[in-house]
């Protein structure tokens, strides 16, 4: 696993340093195609284009000053005061101010929130919670807390898509958003002129694009990253950037853990590496990877039928139904794990993508990067559970990984990294630690 | 050396054990093995002192199996000296090495995340397994590089997490200039300590890649710098403020000084003196590059550029070696514009280094973009083809910015590694 990541770690380094040693150029059009939602919350591709954080991370997790520039807490990291960046504005003109931030943060996460209260005071928001909130400055590096315009200077409900990023959104016809530079970005000026994204195209079309020069970055999912090798693209590859886990319910007919715990040892997760993602990604049976805590050997991936049918006895389940979040390979590795239920005498039957309900769902959770006791707790928000707090210790960390996992409520199954292929007139793509594409970093050879 | 130490019982149930001190014990023991195993590197003695004071804190004496398992950056070779003075500390303790006869097994895991190295010792008893962890201060190799022809060498004089666009070595310190800030350091035993950071109150973006430079005012008591649409200057007064240090800042676009002292050949043929001049260069503020407008003129229409360097030439004189943007370099002699061959692998930046070999100067590049790795290069200008004059360099990432210091003598780089740290890095050269 720690070859694989170091492969991983060498594809992007080599990214890195391969693109910058000449000056870019300013100018030009970035053509990007992709298949899915481009405002998927928190990873669409154009959301890091066009919104900013009040921090953001950078490649080795270390938290950074973003559209905030300094912060403390007090009160056993229980209140937090952010002091915000002067002179930022919105794409509409509109300036950043404290009020819109608590907006923003407010509408981001509705009850789910990290914190209690957020509310401004001056050009500072103050952020309060009942409990320790020591990971607060990563989290809001996530993709989930950009900051948005809520309301604009007349009052009215903004559109969702004005920010502070460096590309403003132009346009969106017949399934291409134009966004365009923005000259005053706080960050600098993007090397390209515009971004064309094309929607919900297929990742066989979106190749053909670049193949004939109509794409500039395509996607290239996990199980198709042999094939991109193969066809010698030029792929910007993210270390372990997307869990692949089983989520199950403990209500209903798997309030059993016994039988969660036998459903645990009987997924292959073997099969799932080689056969559907095509030996891409490392078989995990932690919630972090190795690269990020050191210890994930330390939790057994190994399939044990025979045990998961010891485990199961006698116990009798009614027909438990099992879905999958979108995406390439989803469905068929839905279809893996189910038929490995069976063998260990589970009746299963895989559902539609999106269904409500469902006993068991295969769940696609992003790894957003950061400090690793940051990242466990922005992972367990994603899935929908309430984190411990955790002291920023290996053995800590150990600890309230394990017994989350013995809950056997989550089942971590294999990381998965993200990866697009460019043309050769694209330089510099590199990845955001969530895996996108740092757009506003590429520049184009043949700009003028 | 920091540590962190850790112990958990994960088998049939989690629960945390108390820390103890082994502090006699494991003095002793680091006194003998010292003298033992004195083949074992010095970095991870202390790793497997702590890690064997955690072991024979759950075993207690008596014997178990022992398995290491490597899966970090420790190099293979030193395996067995580490497996060695485990070994021996564990017996200085009482646990004693034994065969497969044992019932109880300790399974060491060198292994390692991001940051740091980690150790992990799972301890088994029966059907019950206590894990104890070490962190491990990682050491990053140091670099070589081999000699061949004029041999160029590096030496890290600096390094930030911040982005540094120009630095400046004064008397016993360093003038940093970041993108917000300008930021003065002072050398004590052996590392830099921040003695005053000044705001450059920028009033609008910086360009998405800034550039900057600095160079030493002429009565050596200051320094002057430019960025993006700004102007600085410090002087150093040693009764003035609590550094010493006075920074002022304000909006500029005048043009940026590129060599404050040049002697320029005369472009025409009826001028027969030579001017000596700060040559100055339009800077694109909201882009990366200078617009090629130089003042005072050189006679001749410059594209806009990237580098420039005065360059000594071999039939006397002085003439301007600049990269255009559109990645063509010229040379700018007797009042002519004319293209130098042999610099596909040239980047964009490069810079003059007065080595005292072949023809005295050479032309310090950085790499293309063509090979896996940044490097940095010195070549010889004799005629108008540069010819490679050393080996390339190798650096740890990509080279942001290079520039010449007042005595020539080096050639200063700046370096964003691949761990996103900035390094300031002195470039001279061996004759061969």
């Amino acid at each position: 696993m720690l070859r694989r990541f170091a492969i991983s770690c060498l594809l992007a380094t080599l990214a890195l340093p391969a693109a910058a040693r000449t000056r870019p150029h300013y100018g030009g059009t970035v053509r990007v195609k992709i298949e899915g939602d481009p405002w998927q919350r928190p990873d669409g591709l154009p959301r890091r284009l066009i919104f900013d954080g009040l921090t953001t991370l950078d490649r080795d997790g270390t938290v950074r000053p973003a559209l905030a520039v300094e912060w403390e807490s007090e009160s056993g990291d229980r209140r937090w005061q952010f002091r915000l960046r002067p002179g930022v504005h919105f794409h509409d003109g509109s300036p950043l101010t404290a009020v819109a931030v608590v907006a923003s943060l407010a509408a981001s996460c509705a009850a789910n929130c990290p914190w209690n209260a957020v509310h401004a005071v001056g050009p500072s928001i103050v952020i309060t919670g009942d409990s320790p909130m020591p990971n607060l400055p990563s989290l809001l590096a996530g993709g989930q807390f950009l900051i948005s315009l809520v309301l604009t200077a007349d009052g009215k409900t903004a559109n969702g898509a004005i920010g502070t990023g460096p590309f403003q959104l132009t346009g969106f016809n017949n399934g291409v958003l134009t966004l365009a530079a923005n000259e005053n970005c706080w960050q600098g000026r993007p090397f390209a002129d515009a971004v064309e994204i094309r929607v919900h195209r297929l990742v066989h079309d979106q190749w053909l694009d670049l193949g004939v020069g109509r794409a500039d970055v395509v996607e290239v999912p996990a199980e198709q990253l042999r094939q991109a090798q193969e066809q010698r693209l030029t792929v910007a590859e993210s270390s372990p950037a997307t869990l692949l886990a089983l989520q199950i319910a403990d209500s209903g007919a798997l309030a059993n853990p016994t039988l969660r715990a036998a459903i645990a040892l009987a997924v292959d997760r073997g099969a799932l590496f080689n056969v559907i993602f095509q030996k891409q990604g490392e078989v995990t049976a932690s919630l972090l990877p190795q690269a990020l805590t050191g210890y994930s050997f330390l939790f057994a991936a190994d399939r044990d039928l025979n045990k998961a049918h010891q485990m199961r006895g006698g116990l009798a389940t009614p027909p438990l139904t099992l879905s999958a979040d979108q995406g390439g390979a989803m469905q068929l590795a839905a279809q893996r794990i189910a038929l490995n239920l069976r063998e260990a005498g589970f009746n299963v039957q895989v559902v539609g993508t999106g269904t409500q309900h469902s006993d068991l769902m295969l769940r696609k959770l992003p790894l957003e990067g950061g400090e690793p006791a940051a990242a466990l707790e922005a992972l367990l928000r994603s899935a929908g559970q309430t984190p411990p707090v955790v002291e920023q210790t290996s053995a800590a960390l150990f600890k309230a990984e394990r017994e989350f996992l013995d809950q056997k409520t989550l089942i971590p199954l294999l990381y998965l990294p993200r990866a697009y292929s460019s043309s050769g007139r694209v330089r510099d793509l590199q990845l955001f630690p969530d895996g996108t594409p740092d757009l506003a970093g590429v520049s184009l050879e043949d700009a003028p | 050396m920091a540590m962190t130490l850790i112990r958990l019982l994960i088998s049939p149930e989690t629960k945390i054990h108390r820390w103890r001190s082994y502090l006699p014990v494991g003095l002793i023991c680091l006194l003998a093995a010292s003298t033992a195993t004195a083949q074992a590197p010095a970095q991870w003695e202390q790793p497997v002192v702590t890690l064997t004071e955690e072991i024979v804190g759950i075993l207690g004496p008596g014997q178990a199996r022992l398995t290491i398992r490597n899966v970090s950056s420790v190099p293979t070779d030193e395996i067995p000296a580490i497996r060695h003075r485990l070994e021996d500390d564990l017996k200085a303790r009482g646990v004693v090495v034994s065969g497969a006869e044992s019932a109880n097994l300790i399974r060491v895991t060198l292994s390692e995340r991001a940051a740091e190295g980690l150790w992990v010792a799972e301890v088994v008893e029966g059907n019950q397994t206590q894990v104890v962890m070490v962190s491990v201060p990682l050491k990053r190799p140091q670099q070589t590089q081999a000699s061949a022809g004029l041999m160029l060498r590096r030496q890290v004089i600096f390094v930030s997490h911040a982005p540094v666009l120009a630095a400046l070595e004064t008397p016993g310190g360093l003038v940093a200039i970041e993108p917000e800030q300008i930021v003065i350091y002072v050398h004590t035993a052996d590392e830099w300590r921040e003695q005053k950071r000044i705001s450059i109150g920028q009033k609008r973006p910086l360009p998405r890649d800034p550039r900057a430079i600095a160079f030493t005012t002429a009565n050596g008591q200051g320094f002057e710098s430019f960025l993006a649409g700004l102007q600085c200057t410090g002087t150093y007064t040693i009764a003035d403020t609590e550094s010493g240090w006075t920074v002022h800042c304000k909006e500029s676009d005048d043009p940026w000084t590129i060599a404050p002292g040049t002697e320029v050949q005369p472009t025409t043929s009826t001028q027969e003196d030579v001017i000596v001049y700060p040559i100055k260069a339009f800077y694109n503020a909201s882009r990366n590059y200078f617009t090629g407008v130089l003042v005072p003129s050189l006679g001749v229409d410059l594209p806009p550029f990237y580098s420039t360097a005065f360059l000594p030439r071999p039939g006397g004189g002085t003439a301007l070696l600049t990269n255009g943007i559109d990645g063509k370099v010229q040379l700018v002699e007797n009042g002519a514009l004319k293209p130098v061959a042999g610099t596909r692998d040239w980047g964009s930046d490069f810079a003059t280094l007065t080595s005292g070999c072949g023809a005295g100067t050479q032309i310090i590049a950085s790499g293309s973009g063509e090979a896996a790795i940044d490097s940095l290069r010195a070549y010889a200008l004799p005629a108008l083809e540069a010819v490679p004059a050393s080996p390339p360099l190798a650096v740890d990432g990509t080279v942001t910015a290079l520039w010449t210091p007042p005595d020539g003598k080096s050639v200063i780089a700046v370096v964003r590694t691949i761990a996103n740290e900035y390094e300031v890095d002195r470039v001279t050269a061996l004759c061969n």
